[in-house]
């Protein structure tokens, strides 16, 4: 169907990925990609895997089947190497170091540079740029912040490896949705800016105006692909996500 | 009749013998922090850093520097080697918690045995540092053992705040025990966070055991008791908080010392073990409150 995605130069390509936890296979089976430029989004109800799919991709659940990213098969669980391919996931909850500072939690998120230096000092500023709220906040501990401010560090942080591929797991979980709207709406620049996203995400309206594409999972197995463009109503969506 | 002079150098030597076990305090909660493991190796490090230094020291004849600098050496690649042989490989079939810290007990009695038959059952000495009389403040004797003790002990406190507070790579260690995978999510290498870590307590091990070692002796099994004494002083300070580890560590040398003074040297054990309960009945938490 999605015709102009296809003719995109897919940069990840996730294919017959399973995973388990224990006995339990949460994910079956799934193919799924993300093309050069595009923000795909994920949708489906709690449990459903979305969480296990991103994690799984990172390297981080005992999963089967390939990842590709960039031509490259990503290993199946390191992920500090699948981090420094320039994959990078901001994680259901957001993994902050709440006990250290902002300024330290950036620093690392630059990990891979050293953490200092001038290119260190150039994605710094660009990161406060687009989240100025950060820079009234560098030598607070982060876990003393808002919610919000929590997962603009989280994605902050991310975004201070210069990623050729972002993952972000439900950023807008527990947030205001003036908050949520503000997140989002820095996404959307991010990925016009030309990175590709891959995005979780339950509040599915918010994401279908963000994205591409966008697949359902339920289940664990992809039960849908949407073409945003042809969502017009939430009865369009309801036949997606039900059928 | 209260001896003041006698209580007060009852006081500098349990201090000086604080130390010694707030170093060791200190290992246990390096790695503990970056792999959860409790390592009960910590006593083989410190056994055979004295031990070393005395083989060096006895039949190369070696300055006591570069002794001590090659013992410390030589027990720090020794626990990357079985961070490499024993922990890495069961870390990576997902072994229990337990599986590892059984494995680690396993080492430490591999290395007390293995010393036992390469250097015998005798314990050994090593020369005081500095060979003066002991500076006398009051009715006080402070040998100079006992200063180098303070001081050494001070001084790598102070490198380990500089090290986890100021450097990257030691902020990306404190990274990995406040969330190990976010951290690596970031890129860092966590394994090689993990093999950095045992090479550190290794190291603080075998000054610690450096350190003692004239003043004591060091034998092929003085590696348990001390590990005993550390893991207290750890869970006193709250485990996995270095620093309120060396504080735990200069409590239990105290109350050790204070119990010797008061009731008679058949009670530091009792002292000890008096701490450690009451530290686990009432602050379970440990000195500086919650842990992270
Ligand atoms: N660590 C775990 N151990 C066992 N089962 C797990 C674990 N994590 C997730 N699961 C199970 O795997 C399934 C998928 O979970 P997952 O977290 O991927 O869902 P999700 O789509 O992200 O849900 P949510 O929207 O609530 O975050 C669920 O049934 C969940 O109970
Ligand atoms: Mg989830």
């Amino acid at each position: 169907m999605m015709s102009e995605s296809r003719s995109r130069e897919k940069i990840l390509e996730i294919q017959a990925l399973s995973a388990r936890y224990g006995q339990i296979e949460a994910l079956h089976s799934v193919d799924l990609d993300v093309g050069e430029g595009e923000l795909v989004a994920v949708l489906g109800p709690n449990g459903a895997g979305k969480s296990t799919l991103l994690r799984s991709v990172m390297g981080l659940t005992s999963s089967t089947g390939t990842v590709r990213f960039r031509d490259k098969i990503l290993p199946r669980r390191d992920t500090s190497a699948i981090a420094r391919s320039g994959i990078v996931l901001v994680p259901e909850g957001r993994g902050i170091f709440g006990p250290m500072t902002v300024q330290e939690n950036l620093q690392l998120g630059a990990y891979l540079i050293g953490g200092r230096g001038a290119d260190f000092e150039r994605r710094r500023e660009k990161v406060l740029a687009l989240f100025p709220r950060l820079k009234e906040r560098l030598t607070q501990t982060a876990g003393s912040m808002s919610g919000g401010e929590q997962q603009m560090l989280a994605v902050g942080r991310a975004l201070m490896s210069e990623p050729r591929l972002l993952l972000l797991d439900e950023p807008s979980l527990g947030l205001a949705p003036k908050v949520t709207a503000e997140i989002l709406e820095t996404l959307g620049r991010l990925n016009r800016d030309g990175l590709p996203i891959l995005l979780v995400e339950q509040k599915a309206p918010l994401a279908l105006k963000l994205a591409n594409r966008a697949y359902v999972v339920s289940n664990g197995r992809i039960s849908a692909q949407i073409d945003p463009r042809e969502i017009k109503s939430h009865a369009d969506l309801a036949h997606h996500y039900f059928n | 009749m209260f001896d003041l002079a006698y209580f007060s150098q009852t006081l500098v030597n349990g201090l000086s013998v604080g130390c010694i076990y707030g170093l060791i305090g200190i290992g246990f909660c390096v790695i503990y922090n970056a792999s959860g493991i409790v390592n009960f190796a910590q006593g083989a490090f410190v056994m055979l850093g004295g031990m070393i230094t005395y083989v060096l020291l006895t039949t190369l004849h070696l300055p006591m520097i570069v002794a001590g600098s090659i013992a410390i050496i030589v027990v720090a690649l020794l626990g990357v080697l079985i961070e490499r042989i024993v922990v890495r490989p069961l870390w990576d079939r997902n072994a229990t918690m337990f599986v590892m810290i059984l494995a680690t007990l396993a080492v430490q009695i591999v290395i007390e045995r293995t010393t036992l038959i390469l250097v015998g059952d005798q314990p050994k000495s090593i020369p005081v540092f500095t060979d003066l009389p002991p500076i006398r403040i009051g009715g006080v004797s402070i040998g100079y053992q006992t200063l180098w003790i303070i001081g050494v002990s001070l001084v790598l406190i102070a490198l380990l705040a500089l090290f986890f507070q100021k450097t990257l790579v030691g902020r990306a260690m404190r990274a990995c025990s406040i969330n190990r995978e976010a951290a690596a999510l970031q890129g860092i290498p966590v394994s090689r966070m993990l093999a950095l870590s045992f090479a550190l307590s290794a190291a603080l091990g075998a000054i610690a055991g450096i350190l003692l070692t004239p003043t004591q002796f060091t034998a092929f099994n003085v590696g348990t008791p001390f590990a005993i004494s550390g893991f207290i002083a750890a869970i006193v300070g709250g485990f996995g908080r270095p620093f309120g580890a060396f504080l735990g560590g200069i409590a239990l040398g105290l109350a050790q010392a204070l119990a010797v003074f008061g009731l008679g040297s058949g009670l530091k054990n009792v002292a000890a073990l008096s701490v450690l309960l009451i530290f686990l009945f009432l602050r379970p938490s440990g000195i500086l409150g919650a842990a992270k």
